[in-house]
This record gives structure tokens, sequence and C-alpha cells, in this order.
């Protein structure tokens, strides 16, 4: 973080990002899903070994969830049980849950396929599939910043909701009670056939450990 | 001079250690040795990484409560401050954390009557996590808070201030922490004394909130970009090292792209990628500006808050530039707008002369009329096209401008002036080449006028820009959102709706039946038209005033008197023949190209800062600055302060407001019987640049303070106060003379 920049450095910074105008340039694949249209493909590893694709899950309402269980932001979530709660509400009624774990070899809320299993058994969560997502792919497509993320895909595949669990973007377990689940009034809405009354949330938690 | 720039230093500690990227990386290698240890001591393995990560190294944050004040008296309010000192390498957070995180909160339970403000936060700095940016703070920070005390305190007793700190800390990996804060203050009956520590450590702080920005600031939007315009005019680019924007808001940008920033003497633009929340640009922009600026020895940043609002690209209140129009509808518009462009004040005249010409040679050929409409038409498009690749040209190159551009120098505009004046003498009759110059007389019956009605065509192109019609607005947003040869198109469209009434009349020979019949009525109206024209020149000298100030408009108006005299004086020649006549010929250009040569001396000139803030009345007042006024004064043993500043120094337009115009400042300078000179550097004096050097300083600020000179003797020296001034600091320096 150079703070004091020489002004030629700056200069070339500031020229360079504007002539970066309509080349592809990194940040630009941060916000490569965008909510009304559809959501982006793909296929990555489960946890249980298999491949799941989103495509095979075209005519259901699908759900993905970034997740490390390390996350101070997470674990207010999984201590309390209101995500496994919101889980086995929406699976329950044929909605498909993906938690997806984009962090990277050596960072943390990184697992290996049986560790992810062990955390599904050990904390009683109920997603559809655990996705592995080490180089993080999945995650840049879809611009996740924060564990927990989270998205909504209505069943035509369009990309419905994302943001935020909730509207209280704390660590505290006793700000779950109370608190304005979005991903819970977005599969309501979806379900119904209704516009989801805030599409876009601000996501809070720790920010994915993607792979430098 | 690190010391002087302790505001910087001290309250937004920058110097991040270089190994800030690394400890994340550190931190987890040796984990795995903290979770051995601690596995063998409990003789079980830990739940979890997390459930060390808080315990194992202790707190990453020591937060304590610190104040202005050491006693408190009934009614008071006075500034505290948390300060959090945060381990190497660790970061926490602003208001608007960023990409993620959670801004620090303080939960007060304050005795009985006691109020407390909301938290005031100093300006944040980037913290770059792998792809993300947190705004947030390192090293030190302290977060303000004003408390008032109820009205029935008892002398005497001991108030304790209670509050809860909850706070996330971040470098990769990310904790929670929170503790318990304090504070006890014993109640006096008098006037309550500083804390001389917690004083400095809150006026530190105090210097590293952001002030509410002196300039006007608005914003545009593209599909993929916001742009943020900050009315800073007169600005220095030399001084400039760095420019961020930090929204108060999540959503409105993307927070880790980069911002491309053009510093002009008009003032900063700044272009960012939209934010994926597409309500926030509906409303105000709000946010922080922290402009970095170089000093002699060093660099300040200093910190303005902003509230931007939306607004066309064309600086009309036209809503959003983000369009739903298609191309279609965009040239529709287009072609409205320049169809009006006929009526505006500026472009009229010149058409109406056209067409009275044309009610004047009804009866001339069609095929000739026609080359005419046609020749007019390829002026205006060929112009068009210039100006609009000028402006697709400079924007790709990253300057974000807008239709108008060209306006925003003032010797464009002067010059312009100059343009529509002779125009208007024209119609008044002082002199004929006006006639000429719209294509009127002999011209227009024969081919060779084509090249006049051409000019023409460039003419109404160059009279019309200082206008703009409604719906065009709409049109050039959209157009300039568009590739290049899109962008083309619309301006084209635009320059065609511009001439398409005069192309018309000559085209369709039933239309010029249309037309009233010839008649003395035609001179009248042609005399009556420059008064538009006259109108048009009073505005854009205003506009003048604006940009250049009183010497802009000396210069602007010296070049009408001059285009006057040349115009008369050609008029006037015209009767004569031989050598006079050429003598006088020769003297008009001469006068034309001084008229003309006088506009470069307009934009030479660095201009006052229009939308710097009124001065406050309570303040210091100044006198001008010359070395003979302080040796008098100091003859008489009368203390001096000097504040050598100049309108592009933002460090002291902030000082000026932060510390100068103060009340308490003002008193203090009157009691002591100081005598306030300023020098004003703006436009470089010679001799204000000896008394710089002299203290070794090749710019501004530079404050100096001349102790009383005790009677026959030789005076001291002066104190050279630092370059970015408190309140506090200057009542202290000038306390001590």
């Amino acid at each position: 973080m150079a703070q004091n920049p020489s002004r030629r450095a700056f200069l070339l910074r500031t020229g360079l990002a504007a002539l970066a105008g309509g080349v592809a340039v990194p940040w630009l694949s941060w916000a490569a899903a965008k909510v009304g249209e559809a959501a982006p493909a793909f296929t990555a590893v489960a946890s249980t070994g298999k491949s799941v694709s989103l495509a095979s899950y075209r005519s259901r309402i699908v759900v993905l969830e970034w997740t490390n269980h390390e996350c101070p932001y997470v674990r207010k979530h999984y201590e309390t049980g209101n995500m496994q709660a919101l889980q086995k509400e929406a699976t329950g009624q044929g909605v498909v849950w993906l938690s997806v774990i984009s962090s990277a070899p050596g960072e943390q809320g990184y697992v290996s396929p049986a560790q992810a299993n062990e955390l599904t058994q050990s904390r009683g969560a109920a997603p559809t599939a655990v996705l592995l997502d080490p180089k993080g792919t999945v995650g840049r497509m879809y611009g996740a910043t924060n564990t927990p993320h989270m998205y909504v895909i209505d069943e035509a595949g369009i990309l419905r909701y994302a943001g935020a669990i909730d509207d209280r973007p704390t660590t505290r377990t006793s700000d779950v009670q109370g608190a304005h689940n979005y991903v819970r009034a977005a599969l309501h809405a979806v379900a119904a056939g209704q516009p989801v009354p805030a599409p876009v949330t601000h996501a809070y938690g720790c920010t994915v450990k993607y792979a430098a | 001079m690190q010391p002087e720039l302790s505001r910087d230093v001290g309250a937004r500690p920058v110097a991040v250690p270089p190994d800030a990227e690394r400890p994340p990386r550190q931190w987890t290698r040796w984990l795995p040795v903290a979770f051995a240890g601690a596995a063998l001591l409990l003789g079980s393995a830990p739940p979890g990484l997390a459930a060390s990560e808080g315990q194992g190294a202790g707190p990453k944050v020591r937060v304590e409560l610190v104040s202005e004040v050491e006693s408190l008296a009934p009614s008071q309010s006075f500034w505290v401050g948390l300060r959090e000192r945060i381990a190497p390498g660790w970061h926490t957070y602003w208001s608007n954390p960023g990409d993620s995180g959670e801004p620090t909160a303080l939960e007060w339970a304050l005795p009985r009557g006691f109020a407390a403000g909301a938290l005031v936060w100093p300006h944040p700095d980037r913290v770059h996590v792998g792809p993300f940016v947190s705004y947030g703070y390192t090293g030190e920070v302290v977060l303000l808070t004003r408390l008032t005390a109820p009205r029935d305190l008892e002398p005497g007793a001991r108030v304790t201030l209670r509050g809860r700190a909850t706070w996330l800390v971040c470098a990769k990996i990310c904790i929670p922490e929170e503790a318990p804060v304090a504070l006890a203050l014993p109640v006096t009956a008098g006037k309550p004394s500083a804390d001389v520590h917690g004083a400095t450590v809150i006026s530190r702080a105090r210097g590293a909130v952001p002030t509410p920005s002196p300039w006007t600031a608005s914003f545009s939007t593209t599909p993929d970009a916001v742009v943020l315009t900050v009315a800073a005019v007169g600005l220095n680019r030399e001084r400039v090292t760095d420019v961020w924007f930090y929204p108060a808001r999540w959503g409105v940008i993307e927070h880790a792209a980069p911002q491309a920033v053009t510093v002009a003497a008009d003032g900063i633009t700044l272009r960012v990628r939209r934010g994926v929340l597409p309500v926030a640009t509906e409303t105000p922009i709000e946010g922080v500006l922290v402009i970095t600026e170089r000093l002699d020895g060093g660099t300040a940043g200093q910190a303005f808050s902003l509230r931007a609002l939306p607004r066309g690209l064309t600086g009309s209140t036209v809503a959003d530039a983000r369009p739903s129009v298609t191309l279609l509808q965009a040239m529709a518009l287009a072609l409205a707008g320049g169809l009006l462009l006929n009526l505006m004040p500026c472009v009229l005249p010149v058409l109406s002369v056209k067409a009275l010409s044309l009610v004047e040679h009804a009866g001339a050929r069609a095929a000739i009329l026609r080359g005419h409409g046609v020749a007019y038409t390829a002026g205006v498009l060929a112009s068009f096209g210039m100006v609009a690749g000028v402006l697709i040209a400079l924007r790709a190159s990253g300057e974000w401008l807008g239709w108008g551009f060209q306006l925003q120098s003032p010797l464009v505009v002067t010059l312009l002036v100059d343009v529509l004046f002779v125009l208007g003498l024209s119609l008044s009759g002082v002199v004929l080449i006006g006639g000429r110059l719209a294509g009127a007389g002999q011209a227009l019956t024969t081919r060779l006028g084509y090249a006049g009605s051409f000019f023409t065509g460039a003419l109404a192109t160059v009279a019309a820009t200082p206008c703009t019609a409604p719906f065009m607005a709409v049109a050039i947003g959209y157009a300039l959102a568009q590739p290049w040869a899109t962008a083309l198109l619309v301006f084209e469209t635009l320059g065609f709706g511009l001439a398409l009434p005069y192309l018309l009349l000559t085209l369709v020979p039933g239309w010029r039946r249309l037309l009233p019949r010839p008649g003395p009525w035609m001179e009248r109206l042609r005399q009556f038209l420059a008064f538009p024209l006259y109108a048009a020149v009073a505005w854009l000298v205003w506009v003048v005033s604006q940009e250049a100030g009183p010497q802009g408009v000396a210069v602007a108006l010296a070049g009408l008197v001059l285009i006057g005299f040349a115009a008369w004086l050609y008029a006037a020649s015209r009767a004569v023949s031989g050598p006079w006549r050429r003598a006088a010929t020769a003297t008009v250009a001469l006068l034309a190209l001084a008229a003309v040569g006088l506009g470069p001396v307009v934009g030479s000139r660095p201009s006052s800062p229009t939308g710097a803030a009124v001065p406050d009345p309570r303040g210091l007042s100044f006198e001008p600055f010359s070395t003979e006024r302080v040796a008098e004064l100091r003859a008489h043993g009368i203390p001096v302060f000097v504040n050598f500043t100049a309108a592009w120094c933002i460090t002291c337009l902030v000082n000026e407001r932060l510390a100068l115009r103060s009340s308490a400042v003002a008193a203090t300078f009157a009691r002591k019987g100081v005598v306030s000179l300023k020098a004003d550097w703006t436009t470089r004096d010679p001799q204000i640049a000896r008394v710089l050097e002299s203290f070794g300083r090749s710019g501004v600020p530079l404050y100096l303070l001349y102790p009383r000179a005790a009677a026959g003797r030789e005076a001291g020296e002066p104190t050279v106060l630092p370059q970015i001034l408190s309140e506090e600091m200057i009542i202290d320096a000038v306390e001590r003379i």
C-alpha cells in the first residue's frame, strides 16, 4: 500500500487506470453475476466426489451459500442453528441448497472432502451438496466477497437475490433472534412468483479466502 | 518536517509496515504449534482454529477512553475519544467497511442526564486484503464522540463515563473483540481544565475528521461507471499526489476498482466502476474525498466530506445519463434538439440573416439555392464532426468531459465573446462584413458563394456551442456512453437538426412561398437581431468572470473595445481609397489580432476558487503582505502573523477553515495585539517567493509569527509554525509571544 506515491507513480497509475477503460482487467471479474440476469453456469466437485452442475437443477430453485467454518460470522449462524434451520426449511420445500467453499489450500476455511462431510454431519447441516472450489472459479464467477454470501436462483435459472443472510451485520449470536432473513424472504417471493423485495443487499462477513 | 505532519501521521497511521501483507501467512504458520501446545496442556483437541485466535495471542486491539478535559462542569459539552491501538498487520474498520468487515461500535451506559452524539470518524485508508479493499485503520485511530453533561451536576462529585466497545479486527482472518471502557472525571464549579495529553490526542484526531467540502460536487453514471466531478477550481496538478473517494454507503462503487483521477484547472474528475446496488446512484452520493498534497518536505492528506448530486452530462439537472433510450430514440431527440437550437438566442440571428437573404433572392435559380443549402449543411456537419471528434478523442484518453467542455476554458469563451460581438456589430450595421459572412447579397446568387455558405454553417455551430437546447442532454448523455461511431452518428444527427430548417427552405421551392415579401421590415429585423447576440455576449462575459475572475473580465472587455474600434475603422475606411484604405485595413487586422491575442492572457492567470466557502466573518482579518509593512509594524513593536497562502493550496484552505477562522484564535490575536498579514502566492509574486526562499521553502503554506520587538533592540527571529495548523497550536504559539 503505497501511501504517498510519487507524483509520477500517481500519474502513471491513474493514467493506466484510464487507459484500461475498455480492456478486461481483474476487477471486472467481480460483478460477473448480475441479479435479474441468467446465473452463470458452473460445474464443481462436491465433497462426495460427485460432479455437480447448475444446469442439472433447471426448473428448481437453487440457493448458493458461500461458507468458511472458521469465520466468526459463519459460526454465528451455525452455532445458533440458524443456517441449518433455513437449509432444512428450504430443502424440505424442494429447494436445492449448495454450500460453496472457495478458500484456497492453506487459507482459513479450506477443507478436504472428508473434513467437509464431517463438518456437515457434526453441525447437523442439511445442504443438498457441499461444493469445493479451492481455485475460486465459481466464487469469482458470482462475485462472492464474503462468508456467508447468499444467492438465490429461480426455476428459470435467473439470479434473483445476492447479498447478506440477514440485516444484522454482527458476530453476536444474540442478533440472530429478531433479524430479518433476506434469504427466506427471497425464497418466499421466488416461490410465489413475486419480485424479491430487496434483490441486492450488502453481504457481511469475512472475506472469501481466495487463492492469491 | 515530520513532526509538522503529525496530524496526518498520527491520526491516520498510514505507515503500514512492509510486512503488512504477510502476517496472515506467518500467523497461520505458527498456529499449528500453538495448537499442539494448547492440545497438550488441555489434554484434548481444540474445537477449531478460530476458537483460539482471540485467546492465544491476546487481543489485537487495545482500547481506552480519552477526554479533552480533566474535569467537568454542568451543561458542558466536550469531546471524548475511543482510542484503538491496533497490532501491526491488523486493521479495524471505518463506518463503511468496504468489501467486508464491520465498523467499531461504542454503546454508552452514561450516568443519568448525559447525552452522547454519534461516533465521528477520522477518514480511513485503503487496506488491501487479497483481491479486496477494505476501508479502515491501521496502527492507531481515535473515534470521537461529543458528550454533554447535565445541568444539575453537583460540583465536587465524580462521574464515571462507561461504555462497551465492540469491533472487528482483521488481518486476512478476522476476530471480533470487545471491551468495557470507562473514564472517571471530577466535577468542578468553575471553568473545567483541559487534559493536556488528552486534548492533544483529540485535537490530532479531529484534524483527520473530514471537513465539509468547500467545493460543490456532482456525479453522472454510465452503465459501468460512476463519474464524480468536484468543482475544485484552480488546483495545482503538480501538488496533488493522490486522490481517493471513499463512499459513505456500500454498493455505490466497486471498492477495489482503480479510480481514474484527472486533476485539471477546472476541478477533479474521478471515474470508478459502479457498485452492485443499482438504487445507490438514484440518490445523492455521499462520501469522503481524501486529497494528498505535496508540501515542502512531505505530504499531507486532506479529507473533505462530499455530497454529490446527480446531473446530466451537460451540467443541467436532466436526471441521469444512464439512458433507457435506444439509438433511434436518441437520434430522434438529437434531431429535435438540433431543430430547437435554431431558436436559441446565439443561433437565431445567424439563421435569420440566412433566411432574410433567401427572401431577397427568392427569384434566384433553384439549383444555385440548393447548392447553398447543401454547402451550409456540409459546413454544420463538418464542424459538428470536428467538435464531436475532439470530444470523443479526449474522452478516450481519460478526460471525462461533456458537451460544452470547450466553455470550461476561459480562453475559448473569450474568443466566442469576440466572434458573437463581431456578428452583432454587423447586424447593427456598424460594419458590413457580417452581411458577407451570412452569405447575403451577391454571393447567394452565384456559385462563388458556396464557400461562404459552408462557413456560415461552421459559424452557426460555433454560435450554437454555448447553447443547450431541450432534448439535447438526454441524446448527448446517451451518445457519450456509446462506442465512438455511434456517438458520432448522434452528434451528426444533432448537427443535421441544426441545418435542417435552412436546408428545407432551399430544397423545397414551395416552402419559400411561405416567406413574407421583401421590404424595409427586413432591415429593422436584422438590426433587432443584434440584441440577442449582445445578450449572449453579456452572458459569456459573466461566464468568464466565473472562470477567470475580474482579470478575465477586464481582458474580455478590452477585447470588445478593440473589436468595436476595428469595426468602425474598417467601415469608415471603405469610403477612402489608395494607401489610406490599405493602412486602415492593416490596422484593422492588427486590432483584431490584438483582441484575439488578449485571450490567452485570460488563461494564464490562475483563478481563485469560485466554489470556495463564504469567508467566516468571525475569523482573523488580514491586511495584504509586504516586507515594508512587516518592517513598519515591527518597528512599532507590534507582533505580526503572516499567512503565506494560495488559492490552489488545499492545505492552506483547510488550515484557514479549521484554525484561522476560529473565533477563539481571533480573540487571542486581538488580546495580544497581533496584526495579521496575508501573502497571496496564487500568482507567484517574486517578493513573496524571496521570503519563502529565505525560510528554505519553495511553496506555501508558510506561517510566520514575529514576536513583539522590544523598543530600540534588534527584534528576534520569527517562529515558523507548522504547515498543518490546529486552533490550539496557534493560540498556544500566540500566548507565548
